[in-house]
């Protein structure tokens, strides 16, 4: 039984399954949970940011590097949680079932969207490059809807939409009379990461996530030995609209408020690049990438640099040119034949 | 009101926004449609465009029309430069290719503001206005009009009755038997994409009088420009790309004339994703097999 | 040592009767020359707050820390570097050791009267009640209490800001709200700023409204917009609403005729200055004949121009934002419309009358707090300056010089607080506080932390050309206190829009 949960959780869907490769992840998961005690709140706030959009990659890992889907627009569904979070639990201040009740509704919101909208791309065959478009569009018209949602028609309850402002006062979660802000909403996004990447590995190494990487690979033989793809495409696209909510949650979490231009063709671009420039082909690559993209950025950006876009442009394009499979994947892979190499010289 | 004016006014209104949307694709109908790179530069290469014809026409003293074909040549040099050093390695690779030219247009968006600064001083659009019954018509926009119809023509013509026209279709169709059929498909390849790069600098010279020019406006023409692409669908780019601007323009204009634009928008995205879901291949696949059964029946 | 500092300062000369006779001689006309208590009274209290200063940093506490976000790259560095190069002047300003003329108004406040007799008046003790022996003669002098002084740039007294060197920590938001948000944390929680100054579009101050109040960091808002933030924290220096719109739509009624149809952006800026134009309109007889309201990312205006033809008005109210939206005037123009129009946020913010080739804006009027082309001699001298020192900058907007005018502001209510302690200032910024800001006088009213400003009415002629066909010298925020708001005795962090107020219901 345990050697079975051992195999799902270090089998061969995501790059790492040495011995070393699980020493060397258990030291850095140490290293991020000792990270706060060095730094000032505001270092582990800021830290806690890049963890948050961790999710919302994976989840584009899972779709596009394991299903060989590309969404365009899964920030719409960030958008949904964040926003549904934030009428129920603003609707509820001062009833802690109200946050429970927001992360909840947050989840069935984008769940429902996103199942409705799967099951219109995916029972109906649609082509595989026109779904990108397909989710582009939607998202579109979602930040446009609610770009207009200023004044008090748009009031739900007590919570005003607030347009392209944003909506304001976003109530964090708390448990009793403890707020996670600063540190412990560190801990929080750390502990959620982590959760999330351990489930979605043992899930690509059971036999679901395997026939997933079949369809990537041949979705017409697949169907031939009897698997129902469209189900199994669906259910892939909702799990990675799900992981997108839960990024979504933690976001409104983090500034307590959320705009439309969340939503945004900007935003929509941001988890594309992330998941291109690790390796979409891993989930760990996708997580390495996306904390690095994000933290060069800000750095940038906190220098006043004015060529911040310029040095992020170039790197993309020289990332593509030289690292097609992206950048943390195939250096893995280069250390892999390393060590190969040199233990098959040491048993020689 | 007569409602003889009015209804003038909607073909009016109706056409250029027709012109707008073809304009805005006209070269991503080339690198979309034709060569399945997902271009996402396509705005910067517009933008590029405009600034091309700024600079002629307002540095260089050169009239709008030379300035505008200058721009043409200037973004299809450019084009061709950024497919021997880049984009060639990208075919077949549609998803990385979305992210080199994503990389792309932040280069050239930002670059452009530092080099250029914030706005370039505009273009005045050339020629005057007809009124008719309280409403009037500016007459560049009905030129645009007639230029979209005579590139939809000379497009039409070069892929169909040219021996570059035969070799791009037979390369984008298939490279590898093109190839052994002795297609240089490089050059093929170098010169569709320039190709497509110089058309969508053309069409930002033409777009620039009626718009401002900044080192970001290139991203106005995104979404519109993708929309009408892929509406359009790729079995025959350009029959599909008039008909999807057609479609998506007598959509949008009724409903932007009585509900106002932001019902105008909305209805052009919810247009575009039931006709796409109706029809995945595009409209140019529903006219194909329209064409193809009236020709069955005509052959029987 | 002090007495040299403060006899190099003019302000001090005021209080001077003899050197400033000649001030208030009859040959200076009532709106223009005629100083008053604004003056007097920054004269008199110059000396409290500038004691014991020496010309040289001093080393203690370390650099005053003013953290400026505004956005250098993306879609919207056309306003931000604007914004930025505006406090880069006044931090060398104030280093410099020079300040804006202004200090506390005192009681009374802008536009209240103020009287002079010619000698002191003497008081004597007649019988047993104090009585004035001789008034001092006739007055000689009574009228608006402005300054319309050359030189409004004059020595602080001071170097830096109570002798520390002034730093400016200027990151680039990125046109990007989370980056806003985390810079906004970096500068609060550790670079640890004494001031904030940052915003430009509403969503940005939304974004990060939240996280000044959480740490009660001393913000200042600079941005022309839709109005009604009542915040503690929150300090806004840009005019809003009732002092642009309603001087412009009572004008353009007046002049072209009460049928007026907007066209705004559809979101919170563009709806709810709309929504003011809709309940003020009829109130100087106007009536709005068609409304239509424009997502952000339309660039194409065919159908919206065929509907203001459609609707025939006397003229039209633009409120179009952003560089896609302002495709709007050429097109326009394109197409033959030659209507009147009006704005309150065209122009003098991304100088469409610079951009565009004439006539596009033809006959459009605009109110603005501020627009390069203001001829007074104190304008010219400001332009001046901003060139040297940035000498490629294509214009000079609303924003930048309140971004300008802000900093030296802020510079002025420490001096008056005596420390950089944040509480301490925001009282020093509810004292009542005036400047002579390039503009003209503004004043922060202190019950709604917004700012009075001297508002034109400018506008451009078929070649492009400015002119100023009206000026309001002092137009008060009143909106907020009509609601009920006093931020000194009442601690709020919200915004309110017009359908709060019954005024508004249609």
């Amino acid at each position: 039984m345990n050697s079975k949960i051992l195999h799902l959780i270090g089998g061969g869907a995501d790059i790492g399954t040495s011995r070393t490769f699980w020493i060397g992840f258990i030291i850095v998961v140490i290293l991020f949970a000792l990270y706060p005690i060095q730094v000032s709140e505001f270092r582990a706030s800021n830290a806690a940011y890049y963890l948050l959009n961790i999710p919302l990659g994976l989840g584009m890992a899972l779709l596009w590097g394991y299903c060989g889907v590309l969404s365009f627009g899964h920030v719409a569904y960030f958008g949904i949680a964040g926003y549904t979070y934030g009428i129920i639990a603003g609707n509820m201040v001062g009833n802690s079932f109200g946050l429970i009740a927001g992360v909840i509704g947050g989840l069935l919101a984008s769940t429902l969207v996103a199942g409705v909208f799967a099951y219109f791309v995916f029972y109906a065959r649609v082509r595989e490059w026109i779904i990108p478009i397909l989710t582009l569009v939607l998202t579109i018209l979602l930040e446009t809807f609610l770009g207009q949602t200023a004044g008090y028609q748009w009031r739900v309850g007590s919570v005003l939409l607030g347009g392209y402002n944003g909506m304001t006062g976003i109530p964090s979660i708390q448990i009793g009379s403890f707020v996670f802000m600063g540190y412990s909403f560190y801990y929080l996004c750390l502990i959620i990461v982590l959760v999330c990447y351990v489930a979605l590995r043992m899930l690509l190494n059971s036999n679901f996530g395997q026939v997933v990487i079949a369809i990537r690979e041949d979705p017409l033989r697949t169907e031939m030995f009897g698997y129902d793809i469209r189900a199994r495409k669906w259910l892939v696209f909702v799990l990675s609209a799900v992981l997108a909510s839960i990024s979504g949650l933690l976001y409104v979490q983090w500034g307590n408020y959320i705009t439309p231009s969340q939503v945004g063709l900007l935003s929509a671009a941001l988890p594309v690049i992330w998941a291109s420039v690790g390796g979409r082909s891993s989930l760990l690559a996708v997580i390495i990438a996306t904390l690095i993209l994000n933290w060069v950025n800000f750095t940038l950006s906190a220098q006043g640099n004015q060529y911040a876009m310029v040095i992020i442009g170039t790197a993309l394009v020289i990332t593509m040119l030289f690292f097609p499979r992206g950048i943390v994947v195939m250096t893995a892979e280069w250390i892999g034949k390393f060590t190969n190499r040199s233990n098959n010289e040491a048993t020689h | 009101m007569e409602i003889d004016a009015l209804a003038l006014s909607l073909t009016y209104q109706f056409g250029t926004n027709a012109a707008f949307l073809f304009l805005s694709a006209l070269g991503l109908i080339v690198i979309l449609g034709m060569m399945n790179i997902i271009n996402l530069a396509h705005g910067e290469l517009m933008m590029m465009g405009a600034y091309a014809a700024t600079i002629a026409n307002n540095q260089f003293g050169l009239p709008f029309p030379l300035a505008v074909i200058v721009s043409f040549f200037a973004v299809a040099i450019f084009g061709a430069i950024l497919e021997l050093l880049i984009v060639r390695r990208f075919y077949g690779r549609e998803l990385s290719a979305l992210v080199v030219t994503w990389g792309i247009s932040l280069i050239l968006g930002q670059g452009t503001f530092l080099v250029f600064g914030p706005f370039m001083p505009a273009i005045k659009i050339p020629g005057g206005s007809y009124s008719y019954g309280g409403f009037s018509f500016s007459e560049y926009w009905l030129v645009l009009i007639g230029i979209s119809i005579s590139l939809v023509i000379g497009l039409y013509w070069l892929y169909r009755y040219t021996s570059y026209g035969l070799q791009a279709r037979a390369t984008m169709q298939n490279a590898e038997i093109a190839k052994a059929l002795g297609v240089p498909t490089n050059r093929v390849y170098t010169l569709t994409f320039s190709l497509g790069a110089g058309l969508a600098g053309l069409s930002g010279a033409l777009l620039a009088p009626t718009s401002t020019i900044a080192p970001f406006m290139g991203q106005q023409f995104v979404a519109p420009a993708f929309i009408t692409v892929v509406v359009g669908g790729a079995t025959n780019v350009i029959s599909g790309a008039v008909g999807s601007s057609v479609l998506l323009s007598a959509i949008k204009t009724p409903i932007g004339m009585a509900y106002g634009a932001f019902l105008g928008t909305v209805a052009l995205l919810v247009a575009a994703l039931v006709i796409i879901r109706i029809m995945p291949d595009g409209i140019s696949a529903t006219l194909q097999k329209i064409m193809d059964r009236r020709r069955a029946r005509h052959t029987l | 040592m002090n007495n040299d500092n403060q006899s190099d300062q003019p302000e001090t000369d005021i209080t001077d009767g003899k050197s400033s006779k000649e001030n208030f001689g009859p040959k200076i006309t009532r709106r223009s020359f005629l100083q008053g208590s604004a003056a007097v009274s920054a004269g008199i209290a110059a000396p409290i707050y500038l004691a014991g200063v020496s010309k040289s940093f001093a080393a203690k506490g370390g650099a005053v820390k003013i953290g400026h976000i505004e956005d250098l790259s993306g879609n919207l560095a056309v306003y931000g570097v604007q914004k930025d190069h505006g406090a880069q002047l006044a931090v060398k300003e104030i280093n410099a050791g020079k300040t804006l003329k202004g200090g506390p108004v005192g009681s009374g406040g802008l536009g209240s009267l103020s009287n002079y007799a010619a000698n002191p008046p003497i008081m004597g003790n007649g019988d047993k009640d104090l009585k004035f022996v001789n008034d001092g003669g006739e007055l000689t002098e009574s009228g608006m209490a402005f300054v319309e002084d050359k030189d409004v740039l004059v020595d602080s007294g001071d170097s830096g800001i109570l002798g520390r060197e002034v730093e400016l920590i200027h990151p680039d938001g990125q046109s990007n709200n989370n980056i806003w948000q985390q810079l906004t944390r970096k500068l609060i929680q550790e670079d640890k700023v004494d001031c904030l100054v940052a915003g430009f579009t509403s969503a940005e101050r939304e974004a990060i409204r939240p996280i000044v109040d959480q740490f009660k960091q001393l913000y200042i808002y600079t941005n022309q917009y839709e109005g009604g933030v009542a915040d503690s924290n929150t300090f806004c220096t840009g005019a809003i609403c009732e002092q642009q719109v309603i001087p412009v739509v009572d004008y353009m009624i007046q002049k072209f005729g009460p049928r007026v149809y907007t066209i705004a952006a559809d979101y919170n800026f563009g709806q709810l200055t709309a929504a003011w134009t809709r309940a003020f309109a009829p109130q100087v007889g106007g009536e709005i004949i068609g409304e239509e309201f424009v997502p952000l990312s339309v660039s194409d205006f065919t159908t919206s121009i065929a509907k203001v033809q459609a609707a025939k008005p006397d003229w039209v109210f633009t409120l179009l934002v952003g560089s896609n939206q302002s495709n709007y005037y050429p097109q326009a123009a394109a197409t033959g419309l030659e209507y009147p129009m009006a704005s309150t946020v065209n122009m003098a913010q991304g100088y469409e009358h610079r951009r565009f080739k004439p006539p596009s804006l033809n006959r459009m009027y605009n109110c603005v707090n501020y627009i390069e082309e203001i001829p007074t001699a104190r304008n010219r001298a400001f332009v001046k300056r901003w060139y040297e020192m940035f000498p490629k900058d294509p214009y000079i907007g609303q924003m930048a010089q309140n971004t300008y005018f802000s900093v030296h502001m802020y510079a002025k209510a420490v001096r008056i607080a005596g420390t950089t302690d944040q509480e301490e200032v925001k009282r020093a910024f509810e004292s009542g506080l005036h400047l002579e800001a390039p503009e003209g006088t503004v004043f922060m009213e202190p019950s709604t932390h917004h700012c009075s400003h001297y508002i034109r009415l400018a506008t451009a002629d078929a070649d492009h050309n400015v002119s100023f066909v009206r000026e309001w010298p002092s137009i008060q925020p009143w909106w907020l206190q009509r609601l009920g708001v006093n931020l000194v005795r009442n601690k709020e962090y919200k915004q309110y829009i017009p359908d709060e107020d019954p005024f508004f219901k249609s």
